[in-house]
């Protein structure tokens, strides 16, 4: 075999420390190395230039070259070869430089050291085979779940490209939380007329024939791997008609039962026909089966009768199990808040007035339940109302994290309250505060300046005591230093974290996608990678990744779609890296140890034959399964047993 | 067999399993900062330390290694999650086979250092050499 050795002085980086000469006379003597070349800086234009034409003149069949990391510059000179026309695969670069040249002072120990490692290379390389990508056809196609503004963001983004979007959303409405919010942190603008140029776009903008939007649907079943997913979509009956209804609510008056609206926080009740709340999008009503009494047996039809449009009413709708192909999946399904119920001291659902972040938000909406009103203090409104910030944030007890945006909410309430009643006082109770970024200190400030408002550290969420004394609220606390105090309210909001939806373990498992320890999805890597997932082609978005404020939402949203328009190109075909593993059907035994050790679940089983099979897409090459393999099964490209072999054997002797 | 044995002072020949992205990387790093160790430990770059097949370091051994040392990424820090753990677990199985065959534990040793550790890759390999130092050279049956 003609194997060509290039050394590279790197300057003198190398070649000062290392004798080439005498690596030369160690190197040519062994039986295939046909020529030993030095070369000045093997990776400056000059120095790939010379590689090429050296390469093209001598032909070799097999590279060694010793240089520098083969991190710092294996594709450069993989590409040279390329260019060269050999197989880059062919190649073995060895360190010389930052493992021998510039760790050894002896310049004997040193030339020695540099001639094994290239013993070990050109032992090595002699097994090397020529490896190709794989090339795939992929499907452009993107399935999204979640239509709050992470999902949403990633859909129109995707759709404004020309790529094709599924998206998918549990509630009747899109739009996720924010919707529901009066005004949005931290620049205090109208929630609904915030959001609603982007829901529009969704609905009918210029692109929204591309967006396929499924409401009341749920994600069921996925099988396959980026660029090929097959999902399963479950889609509940609206019992409307969307190409017929025109919204205009003459069907829920008559209708003679009603519910609590969840989409109130069950604050108020909804008729069994109805909207979840005056301006949600899409603007038709839907029935909950749940509560009509056509389902209890009843014939009543008193919202058909009341339609003005014909056949916009489909009693006979039903469940739909759809099926779609798509190549990429992102995941928008947002979060939940930590039930208050569990800080038993605070007498979240035993004692009147007392409220979250959420219903305080569905209380001073527009379009929640009192309209914007609070109501039951007469003219004038409260007296004063208590603001607990962190209820069971940074709590052993609790959730141990801060979720970030509480206290923004919670200075999002001051301003409206100041605004909205004037005569209130508002007590901020706090463990910590939390106002990151350019622009949350604002709202902080104001309430500091606000005459009204008064803040209270406390030292600890569970010795906080709220009872009923003389019909107000008292709330006993300790301060840091222990001394108890008390205040008294007329109404409580109670801020809590932001935990993981109940969905999300679910929905994970029918992913295959693993969540943290907070159990929130977890992403490949917390800096460099937090879209990913840890499965290739299902990317984490908004609050379902962390808790997150609206613009990060956003801005993961792009983030996703950005790695799918780059990742998952339309028209071409997915190139797979060829250093991956490979099962040898002969020799597997079925005994299945390389299915537990994946980490990639790129390991398939084929139970009729009994043996085990790779995924070249899932795979990442890590090669655990090759070493794991009893019956020596499983070859690891460019990482053979038979080289690994053959360069120990080649550095050792 | 060896010439090396004979010599006054003992210079070992020990072979390192580098994982491409913490370990191999620590390595690098070491280079760039020009901190010197001894020259006894030759390195193998394999993708992830859960590639090291126990056949590589019986192999070692046989063809004259004194000692073997695996370099991984830290707990929770593998490139490919875990392969780090399966390494651990397969290095544990390999002490308990290498005392079967009278090969003392300290000279196959398993560590973490990450990719910025090039100061903690330097002393973990200082060390290692002078374990398998002391130690002397590793007679296997025959040989
Ligand atoms: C009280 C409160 C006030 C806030 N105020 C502000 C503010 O003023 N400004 C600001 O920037 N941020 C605010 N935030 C944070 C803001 O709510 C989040 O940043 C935002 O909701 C995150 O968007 P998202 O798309 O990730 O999730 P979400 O908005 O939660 O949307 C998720 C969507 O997915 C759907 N879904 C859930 N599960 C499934 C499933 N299994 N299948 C299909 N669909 C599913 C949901 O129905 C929902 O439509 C506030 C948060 C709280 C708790
Ligand atoms: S990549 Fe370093 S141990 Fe797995």
């Amino acid at each position: 075999m003609k194997i060509g050795v290039y050394f590279c002085k790197c300057g003198t980086n190398i070649s000062d420390r290392i004798d080439p000469q005498k690596v030369m006379e160690e190197i040519t003597k062994l039986k295939d190395v046909a020529y030993f070349e030095t070369v000045d800086f093997l990776c400056a234009e000059e120095g790939k230039e010379f590689l090429e034409k050296d390469l093209k003149k001598k032909k070799p069949m097999r590279v060694v070259l010793g240089a520098c990391s083969p991190r710092d510059h294996e594709k450069t000179f993989m590409n040279v070869l390329s260019k060269a026309a050999i197989n880059p695969y062919l190649m073995q670069m060895v360190n010389i430089r930052e493992h021998v040249a510039w760790v050894i002072s002896d310049i004997c120990k040193a030339s020695d050291k540099a001639s094994a490692y290239l013993k070990g290379a050109v032992a090595r390389v002699q097994l090397h085979e020529p490896l190709k990508p794989e090339e795939l056809n992929v499907c452009p196609d993107v399935l999204v779940i979640g239509a709050g503004p992470a999902g949403l963001k990633a859909s129109l983004s995707l759709t404004e490209a020309g790529r094709k979007v599924v998206l998918v959303e549990k509630n009747p409405v899109i739009g996720g939380m924010p919707v529901r919010y009066e005004e949005i942190f931290p620049n205090m603008e109208c929630g609904p007329c915030m959001l609603e140029p982007m829901l529009g776009d969704v609905l009918h903008g210029d692109n929204s024939e591309n967006i396929e939007l499924l409401t009341l649907s749920e994600v069921v079943e996925v099988a396959g791997y980026l660029g090929n997913f097959i999902v399963k979509i479950k889609q509940l009956p609206r019992y409307v008609n969307p190409k017929k209804c025109i919204g205009c609510r003459e069907c829920i008056e008559p209708c003679p039962v009603s519910a609590k609206n969840e989409f109130n926080c069950s604050l108020d009740e909804r008729k069994a026909i109805s909207f979840a709340f005056s301006g949600g999008l899409p603007n038709f009503p839907f029935i909950d089966d749940k509560v009509c009494i056509r389902t209890k047996g009843e014939n009543c039809r008193l919202c058909e009768d009341a339609c003005i449009v014909d056949d916009a009413i489909i009693f006979d709708d039903k469940e739909k199990v759809i099926e779609k192909n798509v190549g990429a999946i992102i995941v928008a399904v947002g979060a939940e808040l930590y039930d208050c119920s569990n800080l038993t001291n605070l007498g979240y659902g035993k004692l009147p007035n007392i409220y979250t972040s959420l219903e305080f938000e569905r209380i001073i909406a527009s379009n929640g339940p009192t309209e914007g009103e609070i109501q039951g203090f007469g003219k004038k409104g409260p007296r004063s109302i208590a603001i607990i910030h962190c209820a069971g944030s940074l709590d052993k007890n609790h959730i141990k994290y801060c979720s970030g945006t509480c206290c923004q909410s919670a200075f999002k309430f001051n301003q409206f309250i100041s605004k909205k009643l004037p005569n209130t006082k508002i007590f901020h109770f706090f463990k910590e505060i939390s106002v990151p970024g350019k622009e949350t200190f604002q709202l902080y400030n104001k309430a500091l300046n606000n005459p009204d408002s008064m803040f209270i550290r406390y030292r600890n969420i569970n010795e906080i005591d709220v009872s009923i004394e003389n019909g107000r609220l008292a709330i006993h606390y300790s301060f840091s230093s222990g001394k108890r105090c008390k205040s008294t309210a007329d109404m409580i909001i109670l801020c809590p974290p932001v935990i993981p939806s109940s969905d999300t373990a679910e929905l994970g498992s029918i992913l295959e996608i693993p969540a943290d320890r907070y159990g929130f999805f977890e992403e490949l890597h917390n800096r460099v990678d937090s879209i990913q997932s840890k499965l290739k082609g299902v990317y984490l978005t908004g609050s379902c990744q962390s808790p997150m404020d609206i613009q990060n939402a956003m801005n993961q949203g792009l983030a996703a779609s950005g790695y799918i328009l780059s990742g998952l190109p339309e028209g071409k075909k997915l190139e797979i890296e060829p250093i991956i593993a490979s099962v040898d059907e002969e020799r597997c035994s079925g005994c299945r140890v390389c299915n537990l050790v994946c980490p990639y679940k790129a390991i398939d089983f084929d139970e009729e034959k009994a043996k085990a099979t790779t995924n070249s897409v899932l795979c990442q090459g890590c090669g655990t399964c090759v070493a794991a393999c009893p019956a020596g099964a499983i070859k690891g490209n460019h990482f053979t047993v038979e080289e690994l072999l053959a360069e120990i054997q080649g550095v050792l002797t | 067999m060896n010439t090396k044995r004979n010599e006054n002072e003992f210079e070992p020949k020990i072979l390192g399993f580098l994982c491409n992205w913490c370990s191999y990387a620590a390595a690098d790093k070491a280079g760039t900062m020009q901190k010197p160790y001894p020259a006894n430990v030759h390195f193998i770059r394999v993708m992830c330390s859960g590639r090291v097949d126990p056949q590589f370091v019986l192999k070692a051994y046989e063809e004259g290694a004194d000692g073997v040392i695996i370099l991984a990424c830290h707990p929770g820090d593998c490139h490919y999650k875990e392969g780090n753990l399966k390494a651990v677990g397969r290095h544990n199985m390999l002490l308990r086979l290498l005392k079967q065959f009278g090969i003392e534990e300290e000279r196959c040793r398993f560590d973490y250092v990450s990719a910025s550790e090039g100061g903690k890759f330097v002393s973990v390999i200082t060390d290692m050499v002078g374990t398998v130092k002391e130690l002397g050279p590793l007679c296997l049956n025959g040989k």
